[in-house]
């Protein structure tokens, strides 16, 4: 086994003098290479004298010829042969990672996410750090983190993490002592370093939930890379390993691409002084703990309510037990606000995760964009937040590709060459509004309904207002890219989007004006653990329906309900034939009263289709917290789950979308 | 490692006495005594009021909020093919903890009455008799034998199985 690590160790050393280049470096290369080919043969490792023996080739031909991707393929097939060869060699057992893995998931499970805080750290530092080079606060934080997760890595004997962090370390540390200025390829160097650690993490995890998952394996070109800053003095190597970074097409770094990504950076981390107090008061709580004092919380209000409507309690005239219980109340209240703000997290981190992608695609596109945020320190429910996060990125990226222009069109158009693009999040009546606003060309008009027209979604556009013809972007299918890039036009784009939103019990809308650009707007809830409830009574049961997908509720007049075909019930409403549905036929129940006329309907709106709902009459609206009804009922047709109403009972909570559906299977039969 | 260290303890136990020994609450439905593992009960109810279940079958009479928690409640009358009783001040939920598909969950079981707990030997556990396969032995630990009365251990877990309610309710639909 040890001849393989040192031929790892020999192909590392290669890849370091493939990189740094020149005549004498060429030649040792050479001669490595003949030691590794002979050595393969002689140990029978046929595949690794085949790799170095194609490499030598290449490296042996008359230089003119030499073409640094055929290289690096070549070299990359090498390192390949290698690794499974040591793989082989191992016999299938599992790498030292993975024995390791077994000695200890607790810690490494704790690994993974004490160094996914670190790197999402780093990342924003070293955006900050781009911005202003000189920020040595940031170098300082940056290190510390790498720092950190090589001690963590060595200490569980994560070879390859720590290998790579240590080298990027010394980076940084050269930097600190100002041997080092830190340049674009450098940010661009680390940047790319946190990412294969991010890869590294990811395997951990999976390897961690017993999920089969194939080690990233070691990095060689960036590794070298790493290691060329880090060794060579300022400025020598550094040139020429930005001459073999272009030459392999890695990177379109033209000068367009400098400007940006020094104004990339916008307001988010601005403040590292808010973002630092945030982190040294946090714990980690387990979430089975929030949930459970969310419950008790709840019960204490329940319990409250119950004592102060007793009827004993009414009929006391002491004044001290009114003042007491005024105040137990007042607790309660605050008690309970309290446990349910505890599932919130600000979006801040969020919207600094996508100052990295407007960073990374200004470049791709050669667009000059700045990004703004505001508001970073609004509070969402944690779920809410990850699940924000593809929508969040399809729409940056769908700014960067479609709403913003090049400069030279900027200019042309009367604007400033570098485009702005906010991020806004507000509180109103009690919801998040999420802004993302492009100062870009804005949608536009006759292009959509154009599309529209051609894919057959609408028959003209004429009548139509701005509003609803901007929505039709939502339409599944539907993409106004002339071209397809690999980052938008796919044409899965604002349907996927509205989609994501909706399931967060949320809307989107847009705002646009040719030439000044479009603003889309989220309005989500809070938290997706507690919903607005309209509470409706069917014989002697009680229901509550989400009130978002509420659209109007009435009580139904002589002529109102219809027959057609002897099956399904229409209902006339506003000159609109909807589908009814009677709830107590739906769920075998005795209702109060048969008569439509009797009972009340409500229009209820889910998947963009309406129908009515019967019931037998309206209790109130209440606001609940959402619970599950556990594995036993999971799959029953029509009921989301339960919630604990007033009283104390348990109430069902309707999904509206499977009661419509489920509604035609009963009218089939 | 410590895993192995568990199992060998238990055999090891198991072979000194019966597994089936220790401390089991008893309980009356119609005329006849059943135990449960005093380990598996979380606690004892009074009747509460109890939310209906649409579409779910007979025996599973709803849902109740224990201290903010849902809990499904399960008519141990109906679920044995007993007749249905009209609910008394003697009627009780028992909570138990069961082993659900991925996590032990609570359920509650509505019994006529609880009567006590007795601490079971070994001796006094019998292997269930072979009645066929139709009388759902698998339901059964074994028959103690207390004062000349017969007392019908259950195995809850397997009772309140969740795998069982799914094919209840797709036999009904």
């Amino acid at each position: 086994m040890s001849d393989i690590h040192d031929l790892n160790r020999q192909i590392d050393d290669l890849a370091l003098r493939l990189v740094v280049g020149g005549s004498e470096a060429f030649a040792a290369s050479v001669s490595t290479l003949v030691q590794i080919r002979d050595r393969g043969g002689a140990e029978s490792h046929a595949h690794i004298s085949a790799a170095a023996a194609v490499l030598l080739d290449i490296l042996q031909a008359p230089e003119s010829d030499r073409k640094t991707a055929a290289v690096q393929d070549a070299f990359a097939r090498l390192q390949q042969a290698v690794e499974l060869d040591s793989q082989e060699r191992k016999g299938g057992e599992a790498s030292p990672e993975c024995q390791s893995l077994a000695q200890d998931p607790e810690l490494l499970s704790d690994f993974v996410v004490e160094s996914r805080e670190h790197l999402v750290a780093i990342e924003a530092q070293v955006l900050t750090l781009e911005r202003d080079p000189g920020n040595s606060e940031a170098l300082h934080s940056i290190f510390r983190g790498f720092h950190t997760i090589k001690g963590l890595a060595g200490f569980l004997e994560l070879g390859e993490v720590q290998i790579l962090s240590h080298e990027v370390e010394a980076i940084l540390d050269r930097a600190r002592n100002s041997q080092l200025t830190v340049s674009a390829l450098v940010i661009d160097v680390i940047l790319e370093s946190a990412d294969c650690l991010k890869r590294w993490l990811t395997h951990l995890e999976a390897a961690l939930q017993g999920q089969p998952s194939v080690a990233p394996g070691r990095d060689g070109a960036l590794l070298a890379k790493v290691r060329a800053i880090s060794s060579g003095s300022s400025s020598g190597p550094l040139a020429v390993l930005a001459e073999v970074v272009e030459a392999g097409g890695a990177k379109p770094d033209g000068p367009a691409g400098e400007s940006t990504s020094a104004a990339a950076e916008g307001s988010a981390v601005d403040n590292p002084a808010s973002g630092r107090r945030n982190d040294s008061l946090a714990i980690k709580v387990d979430t089975a703990k929030l949930d459970s004092l969310v419950d008790m919380a709840g019960e204490m209000v329940i319990a409250e309510s119950l004592v102060r409507h007793d009827p004993e309690f009414q009929s006391s005239r002491s004044p001290r037990l009114q003042r007491n219980l005024a105040q137990l109340t007042r607790i309660t209240a605050e008690l309970q606000k309290t446990a349910m703000s505890m599932r919130l997290v600000p979006i801040g981190p969020l919207f600094r995760r996508m100052a990295r992608l407007v960073r990374d695609l200004s470049r791709q596109f050669s667009k000059q964009v700045r990004l703004e945020t505001e508001g970073d320190d609004i509070e969402l429910d944690r779920t809410i937040v990850e699940a924000l996060s593809d929508p969040l990125m399809h729409m940056v990226r769908n700014a960067l590709d479609h709403g913003i222009e090049s400069p030279q069109e900027r200019q042309a158009a009367g604007k400033s060459s570098s485009a702005r693009l906010l991020l806004r999040a507000q509180h109103q009546a009690g919801h998040v509004v999420i802004e993302i606003s492009d100062d870009g060309r804005g949608l536009d008009r006759g292009k959509i309904a154009r599309k529209a027209i051609e894919k057959g979604l609408i028959a003209t556009a004429e009548g139509m207002s701005d509003h609803d013809v901007f929505s039709l972007i939502f339409e599944p299918g539907f993409s106004t890219a002339a071209t397809v890039t690999n980052v938008s036009g796919r044409g899965v784009g604002m349907d996927v989007v509205r989609r994501h939103v909706e399931k967060l019990r949320g809307r989107i809308e847009i705002r646009s004006a040719a030439n000044l650009g479009s603003t889309f707007l989220l309005k989500l809830p809070l938290t997706l653990a507690i919903i607005d409830g309209l509470v409706v009574g069917v014989g002697s049961e009680r229901y509550i329906l989400p009130l978002f997908a509420v659209r109007e509720m009435f009580r139904p007049g002589e002529d109102a309900v219809w027959t057609v075909q002897g099956r399904s019930e229409m209902v006339l409403v506003r000159d609109t034939l909807l589908p009814m549905v009677r709830l107590y036929r739906t769920f075998g129940v005795k209702p109060k009263s048969e008569d439509p006329r009797q009972s009340v309907l409500i229009v209820a709106e889910s998947e963009s289709r309406r129908y009515c709902l019967l019931v037998d009459d309206l209790i109130g609206k209440q606001e609940v917290v959402i619970k599950s009804l556990g594995e036993t009922f999971k799959n029953i047709s029509g009921i989301a789950g339960g919630a604990i109403l007033g009283d104390g009972r348990v109430g069902l909570i309707l999904e509206l979308d499977r009661l419509f559906k489920d509604r035609g299977i009963d009218t089939e039969r | 490692m410590p895993s192995t260290i568990l199992s060998a303890n238990e055999s090891a136990t198991g072979a000194l006495s019966d597994p089936r020994a220790g401390k089991y609450l008893t309980f009356q439905l119609a005329q006849e005594e059943f135990g449960i593992r005093v380990l598996k009960v979380r606690e004892i109810m009074g009747l509460q009021e109890i939310t209906a279940v649409p579409q779910t079958p007979g025996h599973v009479k709803g849902v109740i909020n224990l201290r903010g928690k849902v809990v499904p409640v399960i008519d141990l009358r109906l679920k044995f093919g007993l007749d249905a009783a009209e609910y008394t001040q003697r009627t009780c939920i028992i909570v138990t903890q069961v082993q659900g598909e991925s996590s032990s969950v609570m359920m509650g079981i509505v019994v006529d009455g609880v009567s006590e707990v007795l601490n079971l030997s070994g001796a006094e556990i019998e292997d269930t008799p072979d009645f066929g396969e139709s009388a759902g032995s698998q339901y059964l630990l074994g028959m103690a034998k207390v004062k000349g009365k017969v007392k019908i251990l259950l195995d809850i877990d397997r009772v309140l199985s969740t795998q069982e309610l799914h094919n209840l309710s797709a036999a009904l639909q």
